[in-house]
């Protein structure tokens, strides 16, 4: 009888287990066909010489080989390398004084809107529009003229490393509002204890921040550190639409090299390459980045 | 044992709704045009704008052999290159597609994707359809392939106003052209239009070609370098050029028919399909704005050379409709095709019975009939793809920094060598 009893058991969860299998398998070859496919297909194709006419020739490491040898890939990490420290440093901290400085008087909801506003555009829009200020002789010139400030007759989109920092800039513009919302959250979130007794102390203005609240937005600043490296990582929106990586490739970020050379170029194995190892430098540098960001708050605790 | 068979019907059902889902999922993609009812053809192009133009000679061939158009249009290069490549190796294939000539054509017939048209060009030119001087642009291994959806030359357009206030006429020489842009030049206007944006070798070709044409060609081949010194030298006088201030700024936004428009900019060298961006501007040919044949920079040269583009229409082999393609493609090439094609957009004809209507448009196009200058085809085209994504790129940055010539050249160089190393 038990032994039946058992039978019967492990025949029934088998039974579950494979109709329960039968249940998530739609979901299970959408989600293989639309996203381990394509990024399994990437991963092999950065491996091969393709033109997206022929079949794939595999080349094994011929692609990386070249990687490490092309100028315009040498600018591509350059220009990268300024995206990540621009975005991640500038707008958190403009995000950060906006927030601290709004945060708790009366009206600041209504000073904080204008920061929010550029946020509603997309990263296109956001090109466009930046586009035709800081073109050649364009408004961006004309203001600083005005202003008798240098740099009018710089053209801020043909002139590297102009063109990199003047989109950093109207990035900038548009990412401190959203930093500002998420560290006003992270505000609202102290615990108002904390603040009172170190008021009591004597406590106020840079010590109160340096040492109360800087501390306790420490887990909002690393997501909003995060989110700002990894998108800067991945830039190529605003980059495609106001210079298209131009003029001669001065300005293309890692993301725009990949399309560049996939679409453009035709050279769908090293465009995979230059994915491939976007992915992993992107990876590599959250994990990291994470790991050492936790631990740090584990130590604070 | 109920449970067993309650588990086994589960088991079933689960399997029988995965398998459906999956069917479903894969049943969608028949094709349902059939040869017999072909009535209408797609003809994917890159040439979104031209939307009214297509659409007017497909009312026209709906008309004469029963088989309307209907025009896809892409906008963007890029992404236009890859559906069309992408179609190769789908089921979804568009009945007629426009390409470029030159090594971009090479590149997809060598994928042994591209329908023959041999026969089709055999015909046209016997029956004077086609001139015979455009075959070798669609021959590749003795054979040919697809043909021509438009034909230009490239010359300079001017604004007619901006010429008659500074008191210039269009010049018959080089020593003439750069004598009326210092006129241009000490008047306030911006002689010439350039851009750093995909048009940037067109200066480059032009000095080039009417420097030393075989050069030219020889560049195009692989059989002279980019650093040669008389390439340096033609880049040393474009610097000068751009260091007197000669051209518009190469990053602009704004539109080059609106610049010629407004008289901030007098003259731009394009190939005569510009004519359509000039009257959607609103401006009259002949009354707002003129042409000229660009005159050799090396005055003994024995005949002008004038640069050239076609770009071509192609079926695949493996169309949906290959008959209803070559049906198109047969009628395409005749007079009256032709003559609703150009005309409508103002531009010359491959085919040489079609009169033209614009009178400064239909001398020029009688010109180089009768073999009054030479033709030289378009850098874009006659460079390899992987040379010509090089050069396209150190021209723009050359513009931005014109001290930079050397160092282009020797990047441009070197896509070269890579190139020709393995074809």
């Amino acid at each position: 009888m038990t032994a039946t009893t058992s039978a019967t058991k492990s025949r029934r969860s088998l039974g579950t287990g494979w109709s329960a299998l039968g249940f998530i398998s739609p979901a299970v070859l959408v989600v293989a066909a639309l996203l381990y496919a394509p990024f399994l297909y990437t991963v092999f194709y950065s491996f091969t010489d393709y033109d997206g006419l022929t079949s794939p020739k595999w080349v094994a490491l011929d692609n990386f080989k070249k990687f490490l040898d092309d100028p315009a890939l040498t600018t591509s990490v350059r220009n990268t390398l300024f995206w990540v420290v621009g975005t991640t440093i500038v707008p958190v901290a403009i995000g950060l004084l906006i927030a601290l400085l709004s945060y708790g008087i009366k009206g600041g909801t209504l000073l904080r809107l204008p920061f929010m506003l550029p946020y509603a555009l997309s990263g296109a829009g956001l090109g466009v529009i930046w586009g035709f200020i800081l073109q050649s002789d364009g408004a961006a010139n004309d203001l600083l003229r005005l202003l008798h400030l240098p740099g009018a007759d710089i053209s801020f989109l043909q002139q590297a490393p102009y063109n990199t920092i003047a989109m950093i800039v109207a990035m900038t513009w548009q990412q401190s509002g959203v930093n500002a919302l998420l560290f006003l959250v992270g505000l609202q979130s102290i615990p108002t204890p904390p603040l009172e007794a170190a008021r009591l102390d004597g406590a106020s203005g840079f010590r109160m921040f340096r040492h109360i609240t800087w501390p306790l937005l420490a887990p909002l600043t690393t997501v909003v550190v995060g989110l700002s490296l990894v998108a800067s990582l991945k830039t190529f929106d605003i980059v495609w639409v106001t210079t298209q990586g131009g003029p001669g490739r001065s300005s293309e970020t890692l993301a725009v090299t990949m399309y560049r050379d996939a679409f453009v170029s035709s050279d769908y194995g090293y465009g995979s390459a230059v994915a491939l190892v976007l992915t992993l430098v992107t990876g590599a540098v959250t994990v990291a980045y994470l790991r050492f960001q936790i631990r740090g708050q584990e130590k604070l605790r | 044992m109920r449970r067993y068979a309650s588990s086994t019907s589960r088991l079933a059902i689960a399997a029988l709704a995965a398998v459906t889902l999956t069917l479903t999922a894969c049943g969608g993609g028949g094709d349902d045009s059939s040869s017999a009812t072909a009535t209408e053809v797609k003809l994917y192009n890159d040439k979104g704008a031209w939307k009214t133009y297509f659409e007017g000679v497909g009312k026209l061939s709906k008309e004469q052999i029963g088989l309307g158009v209907t025009p896809v249009g892409y906008t963007d290069e890029p992404t236009y290159e890859a559906f069309i490549k992408a179609s190769f190796r789908t089921n979804n294939k568009p009945d007629l597609f426009t390409w470029s000539t030159g090594g971009r054509l090479k590149e997809i017939v060598d994928s042994g994707q591209v329908a023959d048209t041999s026969d089709l060009w055999k015909d046209a030119i016997a029956n004077g359809d086609v001139s015979k001087e455009l075959e070798p642009y669609y021959t590749i291994d003795g054979k040919q392939y697809c043909v021509p959806a438009n034909v230009s030359y490239w010359v300079m357009f001017y604004n007619k106003k901006v010429f008659s206030d500074a008191g210039v006429q269009p010049p018959t020489s080089w020593a003439d052209l750069i004598k009326t842009a210092d006129t241009l030049k000490a008047k306030g206007v911006t002689p010439f239009y350039q851009t750093s944006v995909l048009f940037s070798f067109v200066w480059f070709q032009q000095l080039l070609i009417g420097t030393d044409p075989q050069l030219y060609n020889d560049l195009a081949t692989g059989k002279a370098k980019f650093t040669d010194p008389k390439v340096v030298a033609v880049m040393q006088q474009w610097k000068d050029m751009e260091d007197k201030g000669y051209f518009s700024d190469p990053g602009s936004k704004d539109q080059p028919e609106a610049m010629l428009k407004s008289g901030k900019v007098a003259m731009g060298l394009f190939g005569t399909w510009f004519n359509t961006n000039m009257t959607t501007q609103g401006m009259k040919p002949d009354s707002d704005y003129g042409m000229f044949v660009v005159p050799n920079v090396t005055p003994s040269l024995p005949t002008t050379t004038v640069a050239f583009e076609s770009g071509p229409l192609c079926s695949l082999t493996k169309a949906p409709n290959p008959e209803a393609s070559t049906k198109f493609m047969k009628w395409w090439v005749q007079e009256k095709a032709q003559d609703q094609w150009a005309n409508s957009r103002g531009d010359v004809s491959a085919n040489p019975k079609v009169q033209i209507k614009d009178p400064s448009l239909n001398q020029l196009n009688k010109d180089a009939g009768e073999g009054k200058y030479a033709l030289a085809n378009r850098f874009f085209e006659a460079v390899p793809p992987a040379v010509l994504t090089a050069a396209l790129d150190g021209f723009g940055a050359f513009m931005v920094d014109p001290g930079s010539f050397q160092k282009q050249l020797e990047t441009i160089q070197k896509a070269s060598d890579d190139y020709w190393k393995s074809n």
